[in-house]
This record gives structure tokens, sequence and C-alpha cells, in this order.
């Protein structure tokens, strides 16, 4: 088979789990009804910082041809912050995700939900990760500062829209697998999906309302968090009109500073 | 080694393509594709580089405009393709991606052995004396037709896997856009291809690493808000 030649082409372990991921292999609904996300979120955990740290050092390349000479501390900083960036916002997000799934009457266990959101984490910095040479080479190809912010932020929006699109769907597919198994219709139905992408979705029957209505907001709430954590954490770029700071004053707001960016890019 | 001499029989099968049943041949390798791209690139970017002529100092511009234009068009593919590979994965479709490479890199060599085509006409037309900015017009002509033209090739690589799972036509479209947006921004910095005369040769233009989205943005703003600048 082409799926256990390819598998074997990665060599370790360690990325065998967000290949299957990936595939879609690990969220199909016979899986996931023997043993809900069969992954290792530490493991994962780890593939996530390498993933994420290798687009932390497209993106620093832009402050390695500045004019005045390569300004290497930014691409260690971005290499740092990028995983920083997504443990961090999980952090600030995840309590208050579980409160209310568990408020709502959601099936999922604390671990369940942990596993479903590092497996988000990783499809989306596989994404980001995987989009890290065309940043590079627009870094290296590059003066114009606003452009690659506004690149980046691009960039992010898409590995971000893409993780969330997973995580919705997972959801989606774990409650399919944990509701009751009587009904023949579903099981009838999963015989098309053998080979579904992990985006595909799958029948009618979703989560109760609450609960999807939950992660609909969380999702929402992520995004938000994580934009303005990429404010705080700032510069990941770096500005080549300033010298090297960890951090910047905290002042004003992504949304706001977008906006403004948006704004130097015309004039 | 024979694929050095397979390739005008190579770049024919490329062109008619290749019938789905017959067994008999093997498949052209990825590798010979890639090598179709380099040899017929490396014809074209040449004959393209001849602008200026080709005595003395001005042969470099040759040789650069040589290498550099099956470069572009190879490393914008390498540096799309991580991407293209996740989003396959992603979607469910990474069993076809083996095939999804080669339709797109027949395309690819397809493009490249169109414009080789279109050299002779390129040198016709320097041979008659044209100007710098028409010359710059007439290459840019070449490339939208070999570009239009391997459209052709695009579609019937694909449609078998368009008929497997109408996803690889979304797909397919990402990859146009994304391919795109590489290769104009690839294609600025390479500049200059045909060698101003009134320039000396350089391989990089003065300047050069410069974002070709900026300059347009620049251009639009300058235009829209009436400001000449410079």
């Amino acid at each position: 088979m082409a799926t256990d030649k390819a598998r074997g082409g990665k060599g370790s372990g360690w990325f065998s789990d967000l290949d299957r991921l990936l595939r879609g292999e690990l969220t199909r609904t016979q899986s996931l009804r023997a043993g809900g996300l069969a992954l290792d979120p530490l493991r994962l955990a780890l593939v996530i910082v390498a993933l994420a740290a290798s687009y932390g050092l497209c993106m620093g390349a832009f402050a390695a041809f500045r004019a005045d000479g390569p300004n290497l501390i930014q691409i260690v900083a971005s290499m740092v912050k990028v995983p920083l960036l997504f443990f961090l916002t999980l952090i600030v997000t995840l309590p208050s995700l579980y409160v209310f799934n568990a408020l709502v009457g959601s099936r999922l266990a604390a671990g369940a939900l942990v596993r479903l959101l590092v497996a988000a984490l990783a499809v989306m910095t596989a994404v980001l990760a995987s989009l890290g040479p065309i940043t590079a080479f627009f870094s290296v190809s590059t003066t114009s500062y606003p452009f690659m912010l506004l690149f980046n932020v691009a960039i992010f929006a898409v590995a971000g829209i893409l993780g969330l699109s997973f995580l919705l769907q997972t959801l989606h597919r774990l409650s399919l697998s944990a509701g009751p198994t009587d009904e023949p219709a579903p099981l009838a139905a999963e015989s098309e999906f053998v080979d579904q992408g992990a985006l595909e979705p799958v029948g009618e029957r979703g989560p109760s309302p609450h609960v999807r209505l939950v992660f609909r907001i969380w999702v929402v709430v992520f995004a938000l968090v994580g934009a303005q954590m990429g404010w705080v954490l700032r510069p990941f770029v770096g500005n080549p009109k300033t010298p090297f700071a960890w951090f910047r004053v905290r002042e004003s707001n992504f949304f706001q500073a977008v906006f403004q960016t948006l704004r130097s890019l015309f004039s | 080694m024979t694929t050095l001499v397979d390739l005008p029989r190579l770049a024919d099968r490329v062109l008619r393509g290749e019938p789905a049943g017959r067994a008999s041949r093997p498949r052209a390798t990825l590798a010979a594709l890639a090598l179709l791209v380099l040899i017929h690139g490396l014809c074209y970017g040449a004959a393209m580089g001849t602008f200026g002529g080709f005595t003395g100092e001005r042969i470099w511009q040759v040789v650069y405009s040589a290498v550099k234009l099956p470069f572009m068009l190879l490393a914008t593919f390498a540096i799309s393709l991580p991407s293209f590979f996740v989003l396959n994965t992603l979607f469910g479709l990474r069993d076809d991606f083996t095939r999804v490479i080669r339709a797109l890199l027949v395309t690819q060599a397809g493009l490249t052995v169109i414009l080789a085509s279109l050299g002779p006409f390129t040198l016709f037309l320097y041979v008659q004396g044209i100007g710098y900015q028409q010359a710059l017009v007439a290459n840019g002509v070449m490339f939208a037709v070999s570009s239009a033209s391997a459209q052709i090739l695009l579609a019937r690589e694909y449609e078998p896997l368009i008929r497997a799972n109408p996803r690889h036509r979304t797909l397919l479209k990402v990859w146009l856009v994304v391919y795109v947006f590489v290769g104009i921004q690839m294609g600025w910095i390479l500049r200059p291809f045909l060698g101003d005369p009134q320039q000396p040769v350089q391989f990089f233009r003065e300047g050069s690493f410069t974002n070709a989205y900026m300059v347009v943005i620049e251009l639009a703003w300058n235009v829209l808000t009436g400001q000449a600048r410079r």
C-alpha cells in the first residue's frame, strides 16, 4: 500500500502521529469509536514546538538580511516565540473551554479535550511550517517591513483557519462516535468514507447545539486571543528601523496595528 | 543515463500525453521531467538573453539568463510544494500525491518545451532590431502564449484526478494561485532576464531585492493619488 510506504518514509516515529492526523486516519469514526483520539499529547507537543520553531526561523529570516547587517538574535527570538505563542494561547483559553464544555454536558473528558486541542494545534503548526519556505523566500527578497507583517498575518490566518476547522470537524466526529451505537444509519454511511480526509464533513448528526455553540465561540476566542498574544509577544519579524528588543512596549492592540500597517503599505 | 538521448522523445510524449492504458513503456520519471524543464528552460533563457548581443561581456547575459529561467521555474515549484503537500494530505488526497506532482511537472515541462519552440521567434524579432521595451513585451507575449498553452496539458493531466475526486479541482486552483504569487516575486528578484543594453551586464539588478507587489501597490497608489514620485 502506498500509505505504508509513505509512513515508512517518515522514518522516526516522532512524526508518524502527525502524519496519521493529517491523513485523517486518527479521526475516522471507527478509530474514534475504538478509543478516542489515539495519540500521545506530550510527544505531539514536541513536534508542534519543532514545527512552530521552524516557521519562526523563516519569519525571522527577514531580520537576517537587514540593510545594517544581520540581526541573528531576532531569528532566535522568533524561533522561541512562535511555539510560545501557540502554547500560551492554549493555556489562556483551555480552562474556560473545559468548564463551559462540562457545563453544557458534553461527553468529552478533560484528557480527550486536551488531546483534541493538541491535535488541532498540530494541524495548525504543520500547515504553518509547510508555508515556511514561501515566507522565507519573501523574507529574504523583500525590504518592505509592512508587507512582511501583513504577509505573516495572512499565513497565520490560513494556518489558524485550517487548524480550527479541523478542530470543529473532529469534535463533530468525536460526538458521532460517542453517540448511541444502536442506530445503524451512521455506520452504514461510514463505509463510504473510509478514505475521508481530516476535513471531510461526515453525517448530519453532530454534537448537541450547546456544545457546538461553546466550541464555535471558543474558536473565535482562540483566534482573538492568539492574535492579541502575537501582539504581546512581538516583534517576530523585527522592524529594520528599530534596534532588537525581546519585547516591545505594551501599547495599542493587534487589530489597530494591522489597520495601521495596511495604511502604511499605501504611503 | 539514457534520458539525455531520449529527451526529444520524452518531450514529444509530454506534449501528446501518455495514454493511460499502455503499460508497455515505463512512464517518464519525475527526474526526467525536471531535466526536461532544465534543458528547455536553458534554451529559451539563452535565446532571451541574446538581446544585447553575445559578443564580449554580453555573452555573460546569455549565460545568466539561461541559468535563471529554469531556476525560476524549479525554485518556485520547490518553494510552493511543501504547503501543497500538507494541504493535499489534510483534504484526504495524499495517496494521489505522486500523480499530482507528475501532473504539475508535466505541465512545467510542457511549458518550457513550448517556450523553447517559441525561441526562434524571439531571436527573429531581436534580429529585426526592436527596442528594449518592445523586446520586453515580446518576451511577455511568449510567456503568456506558453503559459496559456500549458493549461491544455494541465487540464489533460488533472482530468483523471478530478474525475476520481472533485476536490482536486479546488486544490489545483489553490496551487495555481500560490505558484503564480511566488513565481511573480521570483521572476522579479531574478531580473534582469533581457539585459538592458544601456546597462552593464550583471547577474542581479542593483537593488532588485525588492518586492514586486510593493512596487505594484506603490505604482497604483501614485496613480490613484496623482502623485508622481520621481
